[in-house]
């Protein structure tokens, strides 16, 4: 035991070392810089919003979704076909994953999804269906709720963050990156043409979570750090949030390989869009934020 | 290194958990999990009032469609109010879309039941006292039994005194106190002598409606949606029938009620009358009611194109005959069927999916410190985890569905996340000296737990929320998320803090 011991532990430390050398080029930015650039990404994601906001899933929106498992068809044609035959325009999208791929049929509200499904057995009688409709009223509803419980939770994490740290400056920085991360997580999906639904708003208040665990991590680091220089404690920090953040990002993508559920697909993507932006706002932005704060405050001869 | 050993195993920390673990599986292997609808296949339905209702009224719309469920001869059904205006209604086990169509439409049915005659309603559903099984034929005919009060079968022996052949109608939700606007040649059908039994002398349908639920014709005439509007003043709603689809959009512009009932294919002018009505019959009276002896047991009878209709027809008018009306209307606004050999794949898939999320943490983990004596706790600790948190929901027979999944996902991602912070204070003071180790293990715990019960507390706070305010599946993610990180920092972040401790040799 004591020999093993010996052995595996200077391996640990000297991977440990080795990666926060390589991670040091982060602590030797300008904080200037670290503030500037993830405020820019941050800009950036907002006009994309404003742009390309994304579009309501039909749980928000209202619509009909007929998903058929076990179909393997050009999505444009199936369409095409399905329109003719039952004379509403229907949209056609086709996913993937490890055991069964298919197609999902998306018609307006009104449509009666037993005629697609009929339309579509005529040329696929084996595969499985399942659907589901929304009404518009309704999808208002959950908009709403959607809407709320997104700001409640935030504003639960507000108060809490500042009871934990009772400190303006490094709490503000929290929620603010907490706020940047959900803001670039919505432009991505925007981009990559995922929907927003209760599934994905779902991911959003996760998100909440995951966010604030590393910002108090470094925060906790930073402000609570007995021995270590500024510099040190960074590097401690940022070695542990890699590590904490490429964990969860390969079980999130494996997550997404495996599964054929739009829910749980979704929420894995916006969860990966959120960490990696998650990445830059915690260990750029929010370190940059605390360098600056922690000069001043050793300028003005306080604690640190 | 015995003593060590030792001394680990006496800890309340691990014997927490241990006590947890063992306490989940045996939950498991006693009280096996249950699955949502969108796991376990079955029909997920949202229902919303008409208007917000106060709860007593709510509770009544849930007894009632329980009741009604029920008749339907299906199993495992809740029902659950949420909120003043929505109804979660679920049903496991629909095996088809056709199936999982019929709930919705005794759920939509608001069963108000009319019995009328020469334009006076002499009795409603209040006055149904009890219901027979009902018969379906060789012809696809069918009949439902049922006996009526006495003072309904009173009032209705004066009524149709000496009036044989005149007709009986039975109506289940008729459009009452509306305007409709039909085409002129379902309007002469309704004021001619076609529904009249066999008595042209009784009043026409058209009057006999008019005068018992307040409901006015017109016939189509290219009026104007101005014009039809001005028609239907003082009503509660129009009902447009087989006539251009625009109409509809122009009167909801006017914030009209507006239901809009298009001619199916091939439909009769007859039929479509009977459909939008909700009219059963009429019946022709025979002789033997009209000498004024009350009579008591009548029957509804109908008929359909096929087997499988005339059974839904049947069981949809004993249904409502049984459990009585709706105190409001109820519409579907959101409806999910999945079937059961889909949701088997989903839970395969999840089972997949948490294992390979597992082995992955296992060799990221692995991969970063390089050292099988961080991973292996690492990854088992999460296994544990979810353990623990799946026995809890055996437990409470909670139904997991796929958004619960979602947040045991969430919970031990953030669970792992906490684990590495614990992992990474302790190696990070490796160059402390001796003396000052002891006390500089307990300040960075310290710190490590400070990290994990504020972002523990963030979550939780902010998961409450959604727990209180949200309608709806998110209520399931919410609810195992706290869950997850209530089990994480009580039971398992502790132990764990522990064995890397006794493994990292920090003691």
């Amino acid at each position: 035991m004591s020999k093993s011991k010996s052995k595996s532990k200077p391996s640990t430390n000297s991977v440990r070392a080795k990666k926060q050398e390589k991670l040091s080029f982060l602590a030797r930015m300008e904080y200037k810089k670290m503030i500037m650039y993830p405020l820019a990404v941050f800009v950036i994601a907002l006009i994309l919003l404003a742009v390309n906001f994304p579009t309501l899933g039909i749980d928000l929106r209202g619509g009909v979704v007929v998903t058929a498992y076990g179909v393997d068809a050009n999505p444009d044609e199936l369409g095409k076909y399905i329109s003719d035959k039952i004379g509403v325009d229907v949209r056609v999208e086709s996913f993937t994953g490890v055991e069964a791929s298919g197609v999902r049929v998306y018609a307006p509200i009104g449509t009666d999804p037993l005629k697609i499904i009929d339309a579509m057995k005529d040329e696929y009688p084996n595969a499985e269906y399942t659907h589901s409709e929304v009404q518009p009223t309704f999808g208002e509803i959950a908009q709403q709720q959607g809407i709320r419980a997104l700001v409640f939770a935030f504003l639960a994490m507000a108060v809490v963050v500042f009871l934990f740290f009772r400190n303006l400056v490094p709490s503000l920085t929290i929620i603010f990156s907490a706020l940047s991360d959900m803001v670039i997580a919505v432009a991505l999906m925007g981009l990559f043409g995922i929907e927003l639904t209760t599934a994905t708003i779902a991911a959003l208040l996760m998100l909440i979570g995951y966010t604030v665990d590393s910002n108090i991590l470094l925060t906790t680091k930073l402000l609570r750090r007995k021995e270590d220089s500024v510099e040190r404690a960074y590097l401690a920090a940022v070695s542990t949030g890699f590590t904490m953040s490429t964990t969860t990002l390969g079980a999130l993508l494996i997550l997404w390989i495996i599964s054929t559920s739009q829910t749980i697909d979704n929420i894995a993507i916006v969860l990966i869009f959120g960490l990696l932006a998650d990445f830059m706002n915690t260990w750029v932005l929010n370190a940059g934020v605390l360098k600056w704060y922690l000069t001043r405050e050793a300028a003005r001869g306080g604690k640190a | 290194m015995k003593r060590r050993t030792k001394k680990l195993l006496r800890n309340w920390r691990i014997i927490l958990l241990t006590l947890f673990l063992i306490g989940s599986i045996a939950t498991l292997a006693l009280k096996p999990l249950t699955f949502g609808i969108d796991i376990s296949g079955g029909v997920a339905l949202v229902a919303q009032t008409e208007h917000p209702v106060d709860t007593k009224t709510m509770q009544l719309v849930v007894d009632s469609l329980q009741k009604r469920l029920n008749t339907l001869g299906l199993r495992d059904i809740t029902v659950e109010a949420q909120g003043d205006q929505i109804v979660l209604i679920k049903v496991a086990n629909v095996t088809s879309p056709e199936e999982a169509n019929q709930i919705k439409s005794v759920i939509e049915s608001q069963g108000v039941f009319y019995m009328e005659f020469t334009g006076t309603v002499f009795g409603t559903g209040s006055d149904v006292e009890y219901v027979g099984i009902y018969k379906i034929n060789p012809d696809n005919s069918w009949s439902v039994p049922f006996r009526i009060s006495k003072s309904a079968a009173e009032k209705f022996a004066e009524l149709a005194y000496g009036k044989k052949g005149w007709p009986v109608d039975m109506f289940l939700d008729p459009p009452v106190n509306s305007l409709m606007v039909v085409p002129e040649s379902v309007y002469k059908a309704m004021n001619s002598s076609e529904f009249n039994a066999e008595a042209p002398e009784a009043p026409t349908l058209l009057e006999r409606i008019g005068k018992a639920f307040n409901i006015s014709v017109v016939a189509y005439a290219n009026q104007s949606a101005n014009e039809i509007a001005k028609l239907a003043q003082g009503k509660e709603k129009i009902v447009l029938v087989d006539v251009p689809g625009e109409l509809q959009t122009e009167l909801e512009g006017m914030n009209l009620t507006v239901r809009y009932v298009p001619r199916a294919q091939g439909e009769s002018d007859h039929s479509l009358i009977v459909r939008v009505l909700g009219l059963y019959g009429p019946y022709s009276l025979g002789e033997g009611l009209t000498v004024g002896e009350p009579q008591q047991d009548v029957q509804i009878t109908g008929s359909a194109p096929d087997r499988l209709t005339a059974e839904q027809e049947a069981s949809t008018i004993y249904t409502v005959l049984k459990s009585g009306s709706l105190p409001v209307k109820l519409n579907v606004v959101g409806m999910e069927f999945i079937s059961p050999r889909l949701g088997e794949g989903f839970r395969t898939q999840a089972i997949y999916a948490g294992i390979g999320a597992l082995i992955t943490v296992l060799l990221i983990v692995y991969f970063h410190y390089r050292n099988w004596k961080i991973a292996i706790p690492v990854a088992s600790t999460s296994f544990f985890e979810v353990l623990i948190i799946l026995g809890f929901a055996a437990l409470i027979k909670w139904n997991l569905d796929l958004p619960s999944i979602a947040g045991i996902i969430a919970a031990i991602g953030t669970g792992v996340d906490q684990q590495i912070v614990i992992t990474d204070e302790l190696l990070g003071g490796e160059k402390t000296t001796k003396i000052s180790r002891r006390s500089s293990v307990l300040k960075r715990m310290g710190r490590a737990f400070f990290v994990i019960f504020a972002s523990a507390a963030t979550t939780i706070a902010a998961m409450s929320f959604l727990l209180v305010y949200f309608v709806g599946t998110l209520k399931g993610f919410a609810f195992t998320t706290i869950l997850g990180v209530l089990i994480g920092i009580l039971i398992t972040r502790p132990a764990y803090a522990e064995i890397a401790k006794y493994l990292l040799g920090e003691d």
